[in-house]
């Protein structure tokens, strides 16, 4: 591998792995708060996706109750991905309502709430596919306005491509572990939801509401599964319905390499496999989702309990 | 008007009957003991107050207010805290940062900072260890955190559970002290303890439990001279 190939994966990888990064760090807020993992997170990313396209696009196929729409409302793309995100992250409130709330009142094991948490990812999918088909909708290249669609330069007589939407994933990433970061490790709200992750019946003790800090959390990982659904949505495409499933188990590996419940476990984890389907040569291309397993596997194998083992939120 | 009125409450842990029928009485300005031997009912009392359990039958008044059906959350907003049995501080957050939720509630921030300041004049080993995590301290500074924690919501009612369990003589002494400071300030405290002398010395009015009912009631006073009480429970 020429030193230009070895840059050209590792831009690669970085960007895809910050986006499973973020997703996967999803799952461990709603794990470290509640000790379950939520299996419709993979339909909220396929939301969060359909809705930025929605504001910012707009324009539906040939399927599905909307077929032949042009909503034209054409939102930047900044604004388009905030709000679309926002609405992610009250979907993953109404899924805390009406997935879990019930099933934990009422004391029921945590094997239903994997159940029914299924249940409200395959009720998403499917009224995604009959609002909008199954078809395939991309972001067209001038949705980040007049903007040059990819830097190159050269390394040895090599050219390395820089996608501008690879810019846009890897800064968006980082501002949003930059502010989880803080918002976790500095403010009222952070330190409230610590303190539910250790124990809830101590932190209702100070006076913190647990029903509410459990809302945020299930706000907090819808929100980062829109903005990563949308951040694919618009690097690849929105494959259709069924498109945050294998990002839903490939967040799985993410959060089980890194270490359930762990923070800067996830981030590694995201990075970690991200990196590693960059550096699956071409001609092995089809089989870069199983990369993802195998590492699990090998990982877990010498450190069942994930690179950064098991702790719950802590200072990232 | 007492601050805190419990009237014939029952409460249950599954089939087990842990508290039957007990009223009880706390008015502003005093300093109430409850004794009884282990399993009599006195930490479930407390937790039934801070709506940690439910009553079965019977109500909980707080400032005249009823307050059976609230939230945990909405009891400390109203001015109880509670110092719960075994400590209970959270671990994994630093001594400063429980501290810090202790005042939750409030939104008084330049006052917190003064009252943290407060604390650690109180509990000088808390001070040292400001910036370790909770879980490192000994089972006497957990202890002593726990009891700073409840009081930096000030409360109108501070409920401690057993807060000299495990502490040596001398800090007991000292946790005494700062009862007694702190009720002379104006804070109500309702006090669950083994120490059953040391607490009854130390307060207005003592209520025994056993097997979740009252057998008696009184001052402490009084009390600590009743042959009965003197026998079941101050050795005597
Ligand atoms: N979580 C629980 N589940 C079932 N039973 C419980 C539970 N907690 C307490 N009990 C029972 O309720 C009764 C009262 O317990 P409680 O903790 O209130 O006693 P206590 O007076 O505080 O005793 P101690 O002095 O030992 O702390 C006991 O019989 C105890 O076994
Ligand atoms: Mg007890």
């Amino acid at each position: 591998m020429t030193l230009a190939q070895f840059l050209q994966n590792m831009l690669n990888g970085i960007s895809i792995g910050s986006v499973y990064a973020i997703f996967a760090l999803g799952y461990t807020l709603v794990f470290s708060i509640l000790g379950i993992i939520n299996f419709a997170h993979g339909a909220v990313f396929t939301l969060g996706a359909y809705f930025t396209y929605s504001l910012a696009v707009g324009q539906f196929g040939i399927n599905g109750l909307l077929s032949g729409l042009n909503l034209g409302l054409n939102v930047p793309f900044a604004v388009a991905l905030l709000i679309g995100a926002l609405a992610a992250g009250l979907v993953g409130v109404l899924l805390e309502r009406l997935a879990f709330k019930p099933l934990r009142t009422r004391g029921g094991d945590s094997l239903l709430a994997l159940v029914s948490s299924l249940g409200v990812a395959l009720v998403i999918v499917n009224a995604i596919q009959y609002l909008v088909g199954a078809e395939i909708y991309t972001f067209p290249s001038g949705v980040f306005g007049d903007i040059k669609p990819a830097l190159m330069f050269q390394l040895f007589g090599q050219t390395v491509v820089v996608r501008t939407v690879q810019i846009i994933i890897f800064t968006v990433c980082i501002v949003i572990l930059a502010v989880l970061g803080y918002l976790i490790n500095f403010t009222r709200l952070g330190k409230a939801l610590q303190a539910v992750a250790e124990n809830q019946t101590t932190a209702s003790l100070l006076g913190i509401s647990v029903d509410r800090m459990i809302l945020a959390t299930f706000f907090l990982s819808g929100f980062l599964g829109g903005v990563a659904g949308t951040l694919v949505g618009t690097s690849f495409g929105i494959a259709g319905p069924y498109f945050g499933v294998t990002y839903g188990l490939k967040g799985l590996a993410v959060i089980v390499l890194g270490g359930l419940g762990s923070i800067p476990g996830a981030v590694l984890g995201g990075l970690f496999i991200g990196l590693a389907e960059a550096f699956v040569p071409p001609d092995y291309s089809a089989y870069k989702e199983a990369v993802a397993f195998a590492f699990l596997f090998i990982v877990l194998l010498v450190r069942p309990q994930g690179l950064l083992g098991r702790s719950l939120i802590q200072k990232v | 008007m007492a601050l805190l009125e419990l009237k014939n409450i029952c409460v249950n842990y599954g089939a087990i009957q842990a508290v039957r029928g007990l009223d009880l009485e706390v008015h502003s300005g005093e300093v109430v003991t409850l004794i009884g031997a282990n399993g009599a009912g006195k930490s479930t009392t407390l937790r039934a107050i801070s709506r940690l359990l439910k009553v079965r039958e019977g109500s909980i008044h707080f400032e005249g207010r009823d307050i059976t059906g609230q939230a945990p959350a909405s009891v400390v907003r109203m001015g109880i805290a509670q110092s719960p049995e075994g400590r209970q501080v959270l671990a994994r957050l630093s001594v400063l940062d429980n501290l810090e939720l202790g005042a939750f509630v409030r939104k008084d921030r330049a006052a917190i900072k003064s009252d943290i300041s407060r604390m650690f004049q109180l509990f000088p080993r808390l001070e040292e260890r400001k910036q370790q995590s909770a879980g490192t301290l000994s089972g006497g500074e957990q202890q002593m955190l726990a009891i700073a924690r409840a009081m930096m919501s000030r409360p109108k009612l501070l409920m401690l559970d057993e807060p000299s369990l495990g502490l040596a003589p001398l800090i007991i002494r000292e946790i005494f002290a700062i009862i007694r400071n702190l009720n002379a300030e104006g804070t109500t405290i309702l006090l669950v303890e083994q120490n059953a002398r040391l607490a009854m010395q130390h307060s207005h009015r003592t209520y025994v439990l056993d097997a979740g009912q009252m057998t008696f009631t009184g001052s402490s006073q009084e009390l600590l001279s009743d042959e009965r009480v003197l026998h079941a429970y101050l050795g005597g």
